[in-house]
């Protein structure tokens, strides 16, 4: 018990804080609390959380993918389009995780392969893709996404709780498995670790670094398709600064900016508690500006938790 | 001045550790006073005491009979008491006069007074004969000259102590003699000098007394003109261990059998033509100056650095020219690197996770990693190799250095490596430690594994190899076989003088 407590006192301290934040919330405005409230704020947490889950891979290889939002907008685009066209939905998916998996893909080779900073490889791209959805769809919205479509992804399988949700923790049980259960996983530990231990050690350093770009882009994929079913359209100008929401959902779940250091049941609590926050304040009236100022508060609280625990951590270390 | 600094009953407390307990002793004034003892026995937390990083729990420090109590390093600094770092911390992107003056530039009005600065800087540079000057850029620079700009830093402040924690770690030769030149200057100056080094022979040369310290505790001091080298180490230890550096078993090489060869090795880092051979159960001995490239050579073998010409047979089979070292690990080669931090372990890593990652193939329940799996492998090496902690979950970065060096080791030992190249496998490793791993080396070529061992540690090349080669700037200067080890032998091949 005293093991799981230590092991996971970063995932403990995020519920206990989402429960804080539901009790204040719930306090001050009992709609918070409400059934549909709280769906609304897991739908939301769902887009982070399927995008936080992604981007925590490069991250973990001590890199960084701010491409994520073009994509999300890229993918679900091509879908919509395709859709519209009267594809298969099966078939409408498989080729929007395709998109997505070549997209990080691309990223991941320019970092690994040409060695560019991960911050400017992304950069770069995230203009690239962008462009490309304007491309896709001459600058305009995609309209007239098909039932058929839209069901597939839209459909509640318990009570108002969508399929998405679903495949948001089937998304996490994979990054799981993916990190912990298998040698790619302990690979992307070590390459952001420590890379020339890993390099030296016998790992394909450029190869682990490009699948952890591409799998994690399947993520922001995921999070594309459900948004198009979800509003059926495609739209170009989606998911503009999205990269950020993802990153924050990463951070307070304690994945380190430094690499090497993530756990995926923590961005699923991070997900879930930057949702909650911003549905809170919106729930309260807060001006939007004041919006922008607390989310960003709580991003560097989180990051300082994290110093926080490192220090405990290691003083700890010593008495042992 | 008999009592120019005095420690008096310095105890020194971490959280549920004691680093110092009840040392005392004194240095006198315008001596060059070694401080020696293991890994962790208190050697870096006395001089931290000194320099005022932290004060001690109990007990006092006296400087010329007053007591002081610093509160911060700056404090320190300007009572006179400098330290010249281990690790080399100078800004390169800077000129020398502006990182000699960091934090204490003359200005003209809000200006930067640059001809001042320089002027100033010189002055010192030339006092200590170096031959680079204030407006050179200091990321150019050699280690040596690096560590020169620190020294000359201590004499703008003022020093009357000046410390210095492993300086030679990483200076070439001709580097540490025109140190020891400059320290003895310093001395002849009146000022104090406080020397902490693994390097016996170092010690001998430079220093006038030597305090011991063992596992937190205060020792003896010793006069180093009477003193031997083995009473030394034996205050150190506590235990004799006399001839440590020594093959305790036979040789095991098969000289009818070529485990690597090879041929012609050149590669631009600048070494040409490299060729040698390793026999099935030999520790080959490789020692050279820096900047003789043994490092480079080692890394080009391993793939972890490309090649422009020659080639690698292992067993017999050459490998290719394009070899990585994810490929040299699959044929059975390891690299036990020189750079143990930075290169050879992750530090996010437990003990069971970073002896598994080279070998991570053997942990699988079908698609799985088996965490148990590795956790057996690491109790059964992590035994094998003596690691203390034997702890699986056992953070490596908390180890000190030998046990860190036993961990890596302990990675290669689970592979079916079966050439290691062992990268100066006992640097900064304290002499208890050292000595385990002497007898590690001999159970891994007693299996019938083969070592390359690149080192600049005289008694370890010549205690340890079944035969020495010798590098020189790139190219191979010489060979000698075991009966033929002799200290001046060697070391005319590395510097290629005349060979008598």
């Amino acid at each position: 018990m005293k093991k799981i407590f230590k092991n996971n006192f970063r995932e403990l301290s995020v519920i206990i804080a989402i429960a804080v934040m539901c009790i204040i919330f719930g306090a001050l405005n009992p709609v918070y609390v409400s059934l549909a409230n709280i769906v609304d704020i897991l739908d939301q947490a769902i887009l982070y959380g399927l995008m936080g889950l992604g981007i925590m891979l490069p991250i973990i290889t001590s890199g960084i993918d701010i491409s994520v939002g073009s994509v999300l907008a890229m993918s679900g685009c091509i879908v919509a389009k395709l859709a519209v066209a009267g594809v298969n939905p099966f078939l409408c998916m498989l080729v929007g995780l395709i998109v997505g998996f070549a997209a990080g893909g691309i990223n991941g080779l320019l970092i690994s392969k040409m060695k560019l900073q991960p911050f400017i490889a992304t950069m770069g791209t995230q203009s690239a893709f962008r462009g490309l959805a304007y491309i896709i769809t001459e600058g305009y919205p995609v309209l007239g996404v098909p039932d058929s479509y839209r069901n597939m992804l839209n459909v509640k399988v318990l009570g108002d709780i969508r399929i998405s949700a679903l495949i948001f923790l089937v998304w996490a049980v994979i990054v799981y498995i993916l990190l912990k259960k298998t040698r790619l996983g302990t690979y992307i530990y070590a390459v952001g670790g420590n890379m020339e231990a890993a390099r030296l050690s016998g790992v394909r350093v450029e190869f682990v670094q490009t699948m952890a770009y591409a799998i994690g882009m399947l993520g922001t994929a995921l999070a594309g398709l459900i948004q198009v079913a979800k509003l059926g359209t495609g739209d170009p100008t989606t998911g503009n600064g999205w990269e950020m929401n993802a990153i924050a959902a990463a951070a307070i779940g304690g994945t380190s900016m430094a690499g090497g250091r993530g756990n995926p049941w923590g961005t699923v609590l991070g997900a879930i508690l930057f949702s909650g926050l911003k549905i809170g304040l919106i729930v309260m009236n807060v001006n939007t500006y004041w919006q922008y100022v607390a989310t960003g508060l709580v991003i560097i609280v989180a990051a300082y938790v994290e110093i926080f625990q490192t220090m405990i951590a290691s003083k700890k270390k010593k008495k042992a | 001045m008999e009592k120019y600094i005095e420690f008096q009953n310095i105890t020194k407390i971490f959280p549920g550790q004691k680093a110092l307990s009840d040392v005392s002793f004194s240095v006198k004034k315008g001596e060059v006073h070694a401080l020696l003892g293991e890994n962790g026995a208190g050697k870096s937390t006395l001089l931290n005491i000194l320099h005022g990083m932290f004060p001690a729990t109990e007990g006092k420090v006296f400087i010329e009979g007053k007591e002081v109590k610093f509160k911060n390093a700056l404090d320190a600094i300007e009572f006179g008491i400098a330290k010249v770092h281990q690790e080399i911390n100078i800004i390169p992107e800077l000129t020398v006069a502006q990182n000699m003056m960091l934090g204490g530039e003359p200005q003209k009005g809000i200006l930067l007074d640059r001809k001042k600065m320089e002027q100033e800087t010189q002055v010192l540079l030339d006092r200590l004969g170096c031959d680079f000057k204030a407006s050179d850029k200091v990321g150019l620079l050699s280690a040596g000259k690096k560590q020169m700009i620190q020294i000359a830093k201590a004499l703008y402040l003022n020093a009357r102590v000046i410390s210095f924690d492993e300086p030679t770690s990483s200076l070439s030769n001709a580097e540490v003699k025109t140190l020891f030149g400059i320290i003895r200057e310093l001395k002849e100056q009146g000022i104090t000098i406080l020397y902490i080094s693994h390097k016996m022979d170092e010690i001998f040369e430079i220093c006038d007394r030597a305090s011991i310290l063992r596992d937190g505790t205060y020792i003896t001091t010793l006069d180093l003109k009477e003193a031997t080298e083995e009473e030394l180490v034996q205050n150190m230890v506590g235990r004799d261990v006399s001839m440590f550096a020594q093959r305790l078993k036979p040789s095991c090489a098969d000289r009818n059998q070529v485990v690597l060869k090879v041929e012609n090795l050149t590669g631009p880092a600048g070494f040409e033509n490299i060729s040698f051979e390793l026999y099935k159960g030999e520790i080959l001995g490789f020692f050279g100056l820096v900047g003789a490239m043994r490092t480079e050579v080692m890394r080009a073998i391993f793939g972890a650095d490309p090649t422009t010409g020659g080639t690698v047979y292992y067993n017999g089979e050459a490998l290719p020219e394009n070899r990585t070292p994810n490929t040299v690990v699959k044929r059975g080669i390891g690299l036990v690197s020189e750079n143990r931090k930075e290169e050879g372990f992750v530090k996010n890593f437990d003990n069971a996770d970073n002896i598994a990652l080279a070998s991570l193939k053997k942990y699988m329940k079908g698609m799985f990693v088996n965490r148990k799996m590795k956790e057996e492998n690491s109790n059964k090496v992590g035994e094998t190799v003596g690691l203390h902690p034997n702890d699986p979950e056992f953070m490596t970065v908390s180890l000190s250095g030998g046990n860190a060096q036993k961990v890596i080791l302990a990675k290669w030992l689970s592979t079916d490596a079966d050439i290691l190249i062992m990268d100066e496998p006992t640097k900064g490793i304290d002499i208890g430690a050292k000595a385990e791993i002497y007898k590690l080396m001999e159970e891994i070529v007693a299996s019938g594994k083969s070592i390359i061992m690149v080192s600049s540690e005289m008694t370890e090349v010549i205690g340890m190899s079944d035969r020495i080669l010798v590098m020189r700037e790139g190219h191979m200067a010489g060979e000698l076989q075991r009966g033929e080890f002799e200290e001046e032998r060697i070391i005319t091949y590395a510097v290629g003088g005349s060979q008598s």
